[in-house]
């Protein structure tokens, strides 16, 4: 049985149709008016349109309704074919016939508009997966937990099209957020209502009363209208948001009309979605904030070394003055133990400028405010300077300081006096661990980063090293260092544990510097030792890549 | 007898300058802050002047910058004494006109070289 409309003005027609489709819902229109009219209140299955009325008729039917069959009941022999036409009757036709014709048609008509209701769900579903595609999409992206809860919010609003949500988050600031996203302005009474449900809710989570302290943010799409009917009267869902232990919050959302089993898996899947980006967010923003304050703390330390170096240095100053005015002897004569004690005030006075250098030395160079002067240069010029610097010294603890350097060596690009502090550094650490009678040898080498050899613990730095280099060694004969300790003693204040080392002076800062400045020289420092057996400090600095003809000029 | 204007703050560091240079037979002017510093250079006329960095009410780039500046006092030899703190570190790289730094602590016999060097120079 079909919906079937008669558009007619011939009466004896009319009563042969009303008969043979008497099985039939059948209606009858005479005129164009009252077709417009049955059109508009009845859906029909098909309309059967007589050839004697104006086709200007069929037309206006068809822009009213194009879902029945238009079929054309005419009175000549030959059909012409119409794109508006879904088939045909003739005045002469027998009755079996047309009845046939009418069930066929009403057969595809019905088949067709399944087909059409199948199409449009797959549609759909293409349309929510392709939603729920570019929502994670936009959660794998982003680490802002606001941003992902607007994307949530987005992807929710494409795919169920919901008249309100409501989101109460917990972990984004102090106190609990809870966002509203509304088709329609939310009246005080309403806003309350969702207030007092979502604190009843979440009461036992929370030990103030929620109802005062939570925040609310509302986003209203259309603000000029307001939601007429009480918000229970709407179909919800309720979604947790939370990934293993971390509870985010929750997400509830509001429709006027029911939602379907679809609707509820779409909506699961978006609120499982975004629960691990939020907590992957979570802790990218500690990590942020960790970092920022570990910041803040390394440049107040290193403020303050500096303020407090500089606040050292004018008493120290005004120290040292006095002892020497005293030492040489312009105040009077001193005896024996005076000089000895008026020595030892001034040999540590040199110690205690030492460590204020080097402490503001470091404190520089992790501030990023060191200064270098970068020249094209060869490192025998430093090894010249420190060796002649350093041989009264070692000859006064009995000590041999010799050279034994490579001929030739290609230039290094760098600043000749921070190496000179560097070299003076290892030299002098050779001098204070080595007792008297014994040998301090500097070499110089070349060699590629691949020929380097080290102990286990220095890969690492060597390891970033590529191409040719010029190699110092400091070699002493003197106490050595534990295998243990070799990393160590390029860490800061590490000499500071070690009392054997502390008798010798010294800041412990000397090693951590060199291995700044060489690292601003991108080159390396290691060092091989074995106790009892004496060490051996290296040093690499990058080959220079300024080719010859350029260093003619350049030196010209 | 050449004549040396020392300009610091620091009373103690002053006195020790003092006692040393004028050992070395050079007639000694004192100054504690930079406003007197900068009045007694202008008063005395003196040969060569010692200068504190940090001091208060005038630092002493400003008054070497000052006297550097003048046709009448430029040719004066400046030697600045730092104590290479960050507050003078913000300062450098202005031009003050300084013949020579000095870093505290410093060795007394190196100033006295220093002193001798500029004013056998002229």
């Amino acid at each position: 049985m079909g919906k079937i409309l008669f558009v007619s003005n011939r009466s004896e027609k009319i009563k042969q149709y009303r008969e043979i489709m008497k099985k039939h819902d059948f209606t009858v229109a005479e005129s164009e008016s009252s077709a417009i009219e049955a059109v508009e209140i009845t859906q029909f299955d098909i309309i059967i349109f007589d050839d004697n009325l104006d086709k200007n008729i069929m037309k206006k039917l068809k822009s009213v309704t194009n879902k029945p069959s238009f079929i054309l009941l005419t009175k000549k022999d030959k059909l012409e074919s119409d794109k508006d036409i879904n088939g045909f009757l003739t005045d002469d036709m027998p009755e079996e016939l047309v009845n046939s014709a009418i069930n066929l048609n009403l057969r595809t008509h019905k088949s067709l508009e399944q087909l059409s209701d199948t199409n449009k769900n797959l549609a759909d579903s293409l349309y929510r997966l392709n939603v729920l595609y570019s929502t994670s999409s936009k959660f794998a992206g982003s680490l802002d937990k606001e941003k992902l809860l607007d994307y949530m919010i987005e992807g929710m609003d494409k795919s169920l099209s919901f008249d309100l949500t409501c989101t109460l988050a917990f972990c984004t600031e102090e106190q609990p957020v809870l966002i509203l996203n509304s088709l329609y302005e939310i009246s005080d009474e309403l806003l309350n209502a969702i207030k007092i449900r979502t604190a009843m809710n979440y009461k036992s989570l929370f030990k103030m009363p929620l109802t005062d302290n939570i925040k609310v943010i509302k986003n209203i799409k259309y603000p000029g209208k307001s939601f007429t009917f009480s918000i229970f009267e709407y179909d919800n869902m309720f979604a947790p948001i939370s990934a293993g232990d971390n509870f985010f919050g929750c997400i509830e959302i509001f429709k006027e009309t029911p939602f379907t089993s679809d609707d509820a898996t779409c909506f699961q899947t978006i609120a499982q979605q975004v629960s691990l980006p939020l907590k992957s967010a979570t802790l990218y923003q500690e990590i942020k904030e960790t970092n920022l304050k570990l910041e803040k703390l390394e440049r107040l330390k290193s403020e303050f070394i500096s303020i407090v170096s500089h606040e050292l240095r004018t008493p120290l100053t005004a120290i040292k003055n006095s002892l020497d005015i005293l030492s040489c002897g312009r105040c009077g004569d001193i005896n024996d133990s005076g000089i000895k004690f008026l020595s030892m005030a001034q040999r540590n006075v040199e110690r205690l400028s030492g460590i204020i250098n080097d402490l503001l030395d470091l404190s520089k160079i992790e501030a990023g405010k060191m200064d270098y002067h970068f020249t094209n240069m060869n490192i025998h010029s430093v090894i010249d300077y420190v060796k002649n610097s350093l041989a009264g010294v070692a000859n006064e603890k009995g000590l041999r300081l010799i050279a034994e350097e490579t001929v030739n060596l290609p230039d290094i690009n760098a600043d000749s006096q921070r190496l000179e502090q560097v070299l003076t550094n290892l030299v002098s650490n050779a001098i204070k661990f080595t007792p008297s009678g014994k040998t301090i040898t500097i070499r110089s080498h070349l060699a590629d980063a691949s020929q380097i050899t080290t102990n286990e613990c220095f890969k690492p730095d060597i390891d970033k090293l590529k191409g040719q280099y010029v190699i110092v060694c400091v070699e002493d004969e003197g106490i050595g260092i534990a295998q243990k300790d070799l990393l160590r003693a390029f860490d800061k204040f590490a000499q500071i544990e070690n009392s054997l080392s502390r008798k010798a002076g010294g800041s412990g800062l000397g090693l951590p510097i060199a291995k700044q400045l060489l690292e601003a020289h991108n080159g390396a420092i290691w060092c091989d030792s074995e106790p009892e057996k004496g060490s051996r400090f290296y040093f690499a600095l990058p080959v220079s890549q300024i080719p010859a003809d350029e260093k003619i000029l350049i030196s010209n | 007898m050449k004549k040396i204007l020392i300009v610091d703050d620091e009373q103690d560091i002053v006195e020790s300058l003092k006692f040393v240079l004028e050992a070395a037979d050079f007639t000694c002017y004192c100054a504690y802050n930079g406003e007197d510093g900068l009045k007694l250079a202008k008063e005395i006329m003196p040969d060569l002047i010692i200068l504190d960095v940090m001091m208060p009410k005038i630092n002493g780039y400003k008054i070497s910058r000052l006297l550097k500046y003048d046709k009448k006092y430029k040719d004066i030899p400046i030697l600045m004494i730092t104590a290479r703190s960050q507050e003078e570190d913000k300062l450098i790289g202005e031009e003050t006109g300084a013949d020579e730094y000095i870093t505290k602590p410093f060795d007394l016999n190196d100033v006295v070289n220093k002193v001798k060097e500029y004013l056998w120079k002229q």
